[in-house]
């Protein structure tokens, strides 16, 4: 064997494609040349990526029992399967039977244009009465009705349809009036791809302002543009189109939801020019989320960290976004109606009167559901829906809207309907941070809590932005070959900037605090008249033991509580300070070195009865 | 009273006919209704894993999972001998890529839906995720990986698909592979050498992070 193995001979070789003596011959050659030996190597580690979809699929008793039920039933497919009955079965079984059924097609299509041809014509309200409900659109207008457009949308799930309808057969004169929708000789021309597309997600509510581009060719004259959003949680009456150029000579007349046809909309557009004009199309959706969660990694001498923002986007709005540009919003949008139960009304009637904050923005002036009240959309959306040209903007920028805050996302993302899609929102390094372990029985019983602070400020390396509230987990380096290991996680609530954070880890079993009762009496004995007692107080001597096991210094803060507001205490240690934490609780801090045990005792002189008074009047 | 010693010999026989698929679809024909049951059983959880890397998608691949035990159950006097198994998976991949180019069909009608997007499966991409808790970095760099090994397999055309599949996970030889596919065992060797040619550009190297 001559050379290297190439690369399909190594192939051949892994997989046992060739005969066995063949197979011989290339490991022969590899027992010899440690160069292809290095290739094949190679070449298994990159199959061994196939084992990533090695995953155990188990099949539901559900599905199992289907299964069964419907073989003892008979024939019948019971779930799912319905379409590929058609499909598949129905015209595979029998090839003579669809060679007749075609015959028989083209007879009757013959005899259909005779009668059209000869028939008498008829007022146009019979003919509407005549046609049954639902294929209306298809005799008048058959490319819009076409069968295969309506039937193949349900299988899609996601992407609504859209058709632009050509001009209305009016282009030397152009009529001033508007031609009735279901009457009209409509052209259809495919809707070409989205240009772009920006969404921009509300995490206080299932809201999504989308605004996406779309260059629209336009015939001079009257143009009609279909738009579906069946499947998808689109709300329609918030459907807005507005032309990007020309604007003074194109109008967008009206956008009217055509009788017995559901989920579909169409916009009169009356243009003066022809040609390729950029449109964007507006209108809220559902479906889609976003939260924030963070990633913090702490140094190995737990002294700074590299802190990661997170955002994942969720997708359950029925509607694929292909390189969408993300914008998320944190703040609180008030809505009178929930746009998911707008979007599933079969027609888009009788829906509230919008309140002021959107009026004068198009279609939302008319109707709206997503209606946003106290000035918020003035505050919110009308800067959204004002900046058209911001879809140039790749860095990230993160701005204050009044009471809200606005996440755009680097670049742009593709998120399909249905999936997640985790976005790295920023990284920032060398952050300054404080641990802190906390002892304090009446909140955590005898464990000792973490907590990691740090300040959303520039002298952190933060403080350009709030952070929203999330999930954060933090890590720290286990070895120097840069092992993680899992610190403790909490949830962060919104951090405005300049804002110090407190990061409860959660109970730290490396460190340890045991307060052992040493000596308790009671003394001061007051009698009243009747020589009951009135008054006395109780010395109580507690020995605190505090072990760090860390390979670290710790520093620790012991909260004691005393159940009266009535106390004196003696600390005979220097080395440990306390302060009178409120009126009663003592906190005392202290520094332990690493692996290191120390002790330290305290006396405790608690008031009652009339000798409370007595010590409150000193 | 005793028992009636006959009935032990019986059940013996019934028992050891049931060991095998062959024995069982020979008894489905002969009307024995539990024996689809148990071919059911048997092969749901391959059959089922077959049919979603096959289609990507767990609810067509349960839609085409029901397709192809239907089949099994109205052809199942067709069974002319040999494997089972090749015969079932041989019954599937024919739905498979029916139901395959049915969808591509239906694709063509939609006037707006991304071509090149792809289709709603998350389980891949949950398994991986649901392997490694421990780690983000690493559950992120796994769940990216599983997504391009994923989309490089979807590239792959239809009869490289299934060959793939059926000889590198569901572990057949290239001669069950042929008897599955109908084909000689030098076109599943074709086949199978076209889709690692293709795959090995396209596979990301798990010795090295995702970007």
């Amino acid at each position: 064997m001559k050379g290297h193995l190439t690369k399909g001979q190594l192939i051949q070789y892994q997989f046992k494609l060739v005969s066995d003596s063949y197979l011989e011959e290339i490991a022969g050659h590899l027992q010899a040349c440690a160069e292809c030996r290095r290739h094949l190597e190679q070449l298994r580690r990159k199959f061994a990526a196939l084992d990533l979809l090695r995953e155990d699929v188990q099949a539901s008793q559900e599905l199992i029992s289907q299964v069964i039920e419907q073989a003892a039933e008979g024939p019948h497919v019971k779930r799912g399967a319905k379409y590929l009955e058609a499909v598949q079965t129905g015209f595979r079984k029998s090839a003579w039977i669809a060679s007749a059924a075609a015959v028989f097609l083209v007879g009757v299509l013959f005899l259909a244009a005779y009668l059209s041809r000869h028939a008498p014509e008829r007022p146009t309200d019979l003919a509407e009465r005549e046609i049954a409900p639902g294929i209306a659109m298809e005799k008048k207008a058959p490319i819009i009705g076409e069968p295969g457009l309506l039937v193949a949308k349900p299988s899609e799930p996601g992407g609504y349809l859209a058709g632009l309808g050509g001009s209305v057969a009016h282009e030397a004169v152009m009529s001033e009036d508007a031609p009735f929708a279901p009457a009209s000789a409509i052209e259809l021309v495919t809707l070409p791809r989205r240009d772009n597309v920006q969404i921009t997600i509300y995490n206080s509510a299932d809201l999504t302002l989308a605004r996406e581009r779309r260059n629209l060719t336009l015939k001079k004259g009257w143009n009609w543009l279909q738009f579906m959003w069946a499947n998808t949680l689109i709300d329609p009456t918030s459907l807005s189109l507005e032309p990007l150029q020309e604007a003074d000579k194109i109008d967008v007349q009206q956008l009217v939801f055509p009788a017995r046809l559901r989920e579909l909309g169409r916009w009169l557009i009356r243009s003066e020019v022809s040609g390729r004009v950029p449109f964007e199309i507006t209108y809220f959706t559902s479906g889609l989320s976003w939260r924030a969660f963070y990633m913090g990694t702490l140094s190995g001498d737990e002294k700074t960290m590299r802190l990661d923002g997170f955002v994942r986007v969720g997708n359950n709005s029925g509607e694929d976004y292909e390189n969408a540009q993300t914008r998320l919003i944190v703040g609180k949008v008030h809505l009178l109606d929930q746009i998911a139960e707008l979007a599933k009304r079969p027609y888009p009637y009788g829906m509230p009167m919008p309140l002021g904050g959107l009026r004068g923005y198009g279609a939302f002036g008319g109707e709206t559901g997503a209606a946003v009240t106290n000035g918020e959309a003035e505050a919110g959306l009308g800067y959204l829906w004002g900046d058209i040209g911001g879809l140039r903007r790749r860095e990230i920028r993160k701005e204050g809207l009044s009471e809200y805050f606005l996440y755009t996302i680097e670049g742009t993302e593709t998120i399909p309907d249905k999936w997640g899609k985790r976005l790295l929102s920023f990284e920032a390094e060398d952050i300054a941070v404080k641990s802190l372990y906390k002892y304090d029985e009446e909140r955590w019983s005898e464990q000792t809590i973490r907590f990691v602070s740090f300040s959303n400020d520039k002298k952190h390396n933060l403080g350009d932005t709030p952070i929203p509230n999330g999930t954060v987990k933090i890590y720290s380096q286990a070895d120097e070959q840069g092992y993680l290991s899992y610190v403790g996680g909490t949830d962060i609530k919104y951090i405005p900037v300049d804002e110090e954070v407190e990061l409860n880890l959660g109970p730290a079993r490396l460190v340890s605090v045991e307060p052992i009762l040493m000596d308790f009496k009671t003394d001061n004995y007051v009698f009243d008249g009747k020589k009951n007692v009135a008054g006395w107080d109780e010395v109580r001597t507690w020995k605190i033991e505090v072990t760090n096991t860390r390979t670290l210094p710790i520093e620790i803060e012991i909260t004691r509580g005393f159940g009266t507001a009535c106390w004196t205490l003696q600390l005979e240690d220097k080395d440990v300070s306390y302060e009178k934490y409120d009126a009663t609780h003592a906190r005392f801090k202290l520094t332990l070195e690493p692996r290191g045990k120390r002790a330290f005792e305290y006396t405790v002189t608690t008031y009652h009865g009339t000798r409370e008074e007595v010590m409150a009047k000193r | 009273m005793g028992y009636d010693e006959r009935l032990y010999p019986q059940i013996e026989q019934v028992a050891s006919m049931d060991n095998t698929d062959e024995s069982l679809i020979a008894a489905y024909c002969q009307g024995d209704k539990t024996a689809f049951g148990e071919i059911v059983r048997r092969y749901a959880d391959s059959m089922l894993g077959y049919l979603t890397r096959m289609s990507r998608d767990r609810e067509e691949a349960q839609d085409l999972f029901q397709e192809t035990f239907k089949r099994v159950h109205e052809k199942a006097h067709t069974f002319g001998g040999g494997t089972f198994k090749n015969w079932l998976f041989a019954i599937a991949t024919n739905v498979a890529i029916d139901g395959l180019r049915r969808r591509k069909r239906l694709r063509l009608v939609s006037l707006n839906q991304p071509v090149d997007c792809p289709g709603s499966d998350e389980e891949f991409g949950t398994v991986v995720a649901a392997d490694n808790r421990c780690n983000p970095y690493d559950q992120a760099i796994k769940a990216e990986q599983a997504e391009q090994v994923k989309q490089a397999i979807e590239l792959l055309p239809d009869r490289q698909r299934a060959t793939l599949i059926l000889a590198y996970y569901e572990q057949l030889s290239y001669q069950q592979v042929a008897e599955a596919l109908g084909c000689s065992i030098g076109t599943v060797r074709t086949q199978m050498f076209r889709a690692l040619r293709k795959l090995a550009d396209r596979l990301p190297d798990i010795g090295q992070g995702v970007e």
